[in-house]
């Protein structure tokens, strides 16, 4: 186990080391000189030449790059241009948001989906299976912010049962706050169930096919232990690693969906920072998504192992 | 897909079929290709997407020359009326928008906006990631480890924010979304393509073309490549839905064409501050377009999906 998660932790090391990389490439492949950008057009040369060498853009790349590597080991991204304030500042406030919001639309799309995937697994061809299979294909390929908006004209608009602005007052308790933010996270429970479902659609199918679940039940088991003790254990495998890597599509996603609840959490810092070229804000908030995203695969790998010894005799092999 | 006639095909070297005659082995192959887009036009979820389908190109090509009034024309008429009413004798079936225009007008010159950048940006994206994936399936070693640790990464990350990062750096046109959505799914498709490489290249038909003297490039292109194109249609039919997911989401988060565009990302985001004053029809109808859209090629990609995976 511990060579194991010696051998993932490495991985995830080395795979947001070139994303680092990826991130900085891209962002010093910004035409033009940046500090002219920010202060605009009738800023005076000097200042300009100020501003570079504040924001230490005047450097040579190698030590930029080196400085971009440090930034990332410390988790600290530097000051925002457009509000002369450290990235963490606006970045982590914001992500907790929008972190709030994701855990409610996971605590809800997760069960749902395995059930529902369990449910069209063993009524395979059947309607319930054709029904969640086909609704969740059609849900899950439609972009958040579509889903989102129909959503909030919906309930919130038309019918009334939710608040148009999900961002709920200070102070608010937290049974509260899953008021305001129950229908944003319906948006996202609608987009990734299908996922889930099919994932667990897949895995229940496959186990329930095989050789020790015939043995099981031959044996005369009880249905709801074979299916608890010897299906799920053995099927739920890629549900998990999907999970996993959907907490950093989550983190995509949420943003259309922010927008259109105008919740105040990484979209709008992001839709700011964009508008502004405020790089950054922007290298913070993609490094930061992909640390969460390093750490979400790292667990679902771990579970996965944990639950399914199998694949730590394949890892030692 | 459309491979020339001339391509040596992997016939098993029995006796009897040492010397195949060239064209009965392709009216063969194109036999089976028949019967296989037979089986996919019986299936209702592959009618019903085609036909949307077809509707949105019928917009895309004909423009504002088949739309009941001029798109971009703001002030046509009165601001916000809702779907339904008339107004100096216009008819305005899905309403009008903040600035005055048709929206209906503005939904069918739409189609075009994201037709045009999807469908290139995800065939880009394939033949990227299909000659990658040929590489890397093909070579292995050293080359192979490297690359996966690349696409692992890259692949790491809400594609989205990527996109939304370049198309920050390099400025928002056509053609940097579509190369932007191109790179984005070149190394996706590209792990596809390996795995379904990896398993041809060990078959005899690669081997006895080595052993012929042939080139690699050879190899790859004209021996490999006719025989794993079944998983590459799949992966194309699948891309462009997932390109007009993320083009449009990108317009949407204020990356796609500026404003007079009927862009339907772009009308979704112009107006959905409004929609909580009551005034829905602005937002609900492209956000309607773009789904109908994405669900079509989806259902087609399915139905693809299922013929040649089956």
């Amino acid at each position: 186990m511990v060579r194991y998660l010696i051998k993932r932790l490495l991985l995830a090391v080395l795979t947001l080391w070139i994303l680092a990389t990826i991130v900085f490439v891209m962002v010093n492949l910004l035409p033009g000189n940046v500090g002219r950008q920010i202060l605009g057009p009738f800023a005076p040369p000097s200042e300009v030449t100020k501003f570079n060498h504040a924001i230490g853009t005047d450097r040579p790349l190698i030590s930029q790059y080196g400085h971009a590597l440090k930034n990332l080991a410390t988790l600290d991204f530097g000051t925002s241009y457009q509000f002369n304030k450290p990235v963490n500042d606006l970045v982590r406030p914001a992500m907790f948001r929008s972190g709030k919001l994701a855990v409610l639309a996971l605590l809800i799309t997760v069960p749902l989906g395995i059930v529902a995937g369990t449910i069209a697994a063993r009524r395979r061809d059947k309607f319930a299976d054709r029904f969640i299979v086909t609704t969740g294909l059609a849900a899950s390929s439609t972009p958040e912010f579509v889903t989102a908006a129909i959503i909030s004209w919906l309930f919130t608009i038309e019918l009334r049962w939710g608040h148009v602005f999900a961002d709920p007052p200070a102070g608010t308790s937290v049974i509260g706050q899953v008021r305001y933010l129950i229908f944003p996270a319906f948006a996202l429970v609608i987009v990734y169930f299908g996922y889930i479902a099919r994932m667990t659609r897949a895995g229940v199918i496959a186990a329930m096919e095989s050789d020790y679940t015939r043995t099981a039940v031959m044996k005369g088991l009880s249905a709801r232990k074979v299916m608890m003790k010897h299906v799920m254990r053995n099927a739920l495998g890629p549900t998990i690693s999907v999970v996993g890597v959907q907490v950093g599509y989550l983190f995509g996603g949420i943003l259309g969906v922010e927008l259109i609840f105008n919740y105040h959490g990484l979209g709008s810092v992001l839709q700011a920072a964009i508008g502004k070229h405020d790089l950054p804000v922007l290298q913070g908030a993609v490094l930061s998504i992909g640390v969460i995203y390093m750490l979400a695969t790292l667990a679902a790998d771990l579970l996965i192992a944990w639950l399914n010894p199998r694949v730590l005799a394949q890892v030692k092999r | 897909m459309n491979e020339p006639t001339i391509v040596p095909t992997p016939v098993p070297l029995t006796p009897a079929a040492s010397t195949p005659p060239a064209s009965i082995t392709v009216s063969e192959r194109k036999q089976a290709r028949r019967e296989n887009w037979k089986l996919i036009a019986r299936r209702p979820g592959f009618v019903i997407g085609s036909v949307i389908l077809f509707v949105w190109i019928v917009c895309a090509i004909g423009g504002d020359r088949i739309t009941p009034n001029d798109p971009l024309h703001a002030g046509l008429v009165a601001n916000n009326l809702k779907p339904g009413t008339t107004y100096n004798g216009v008819k305005l079936w899905l309403g009008s928008d903040t600035s005055g225009r048709d929206i209906l007008s503005r939904i069918m010159a739409g189609a075009r906006d994201v037709l045009s950048v999807a469908p290139p940006a995800a065939v880009l994206g394939v033949l990227g990631g299909t000659v990658f994936g040929l590489l890397m399936g093909y070579y292995r070693g050293i080359l192979d480890q490297i690359l996966s640790r690349i696409i692992e990464a890259l692949l790491s990350l809400p594609t989205l924010l990527i996109g939304l990062l370049a198309v920050t750096v390099f400025g928002k046109s056509n053609t940097v979304v579509i190369i932007v959505v191109a790179v984005l799914f070149t190394p996706i498709v590209a792990r596809t393509v390996r795995a379904a490489v990896l398993a041809e290249s060990d078959l005899d038909y690669v081997t006895s073309a080595r052993l012929r003297g042939e080139s690699s490039g050879f190899i790859m292109f004209r021996e490999i490549l006719p025989n794993v194109s079944g998983p590459i249609i799949v992966e194309l039919t699948v891309r462009i839905g997932y390109a007009v997911f993320t083009v449009a989401t990108l317009s949407f988060l204020g990356a796609g064409p500026p404003p007079p565009s009927p862009d339907w990302g772009a009308q979704v985001s112009e107006s959905y501050h409004i929609m909580s004053a009551g005034i829905w029809w602005p937002t609900i109808f492209p956000a309607i377009a773009i789904a109908s859209l994405v669900i079509a090629v989806n259902l087609i990609a399915d139905a693809v999906q299922s013929v040649f995976e089956a």
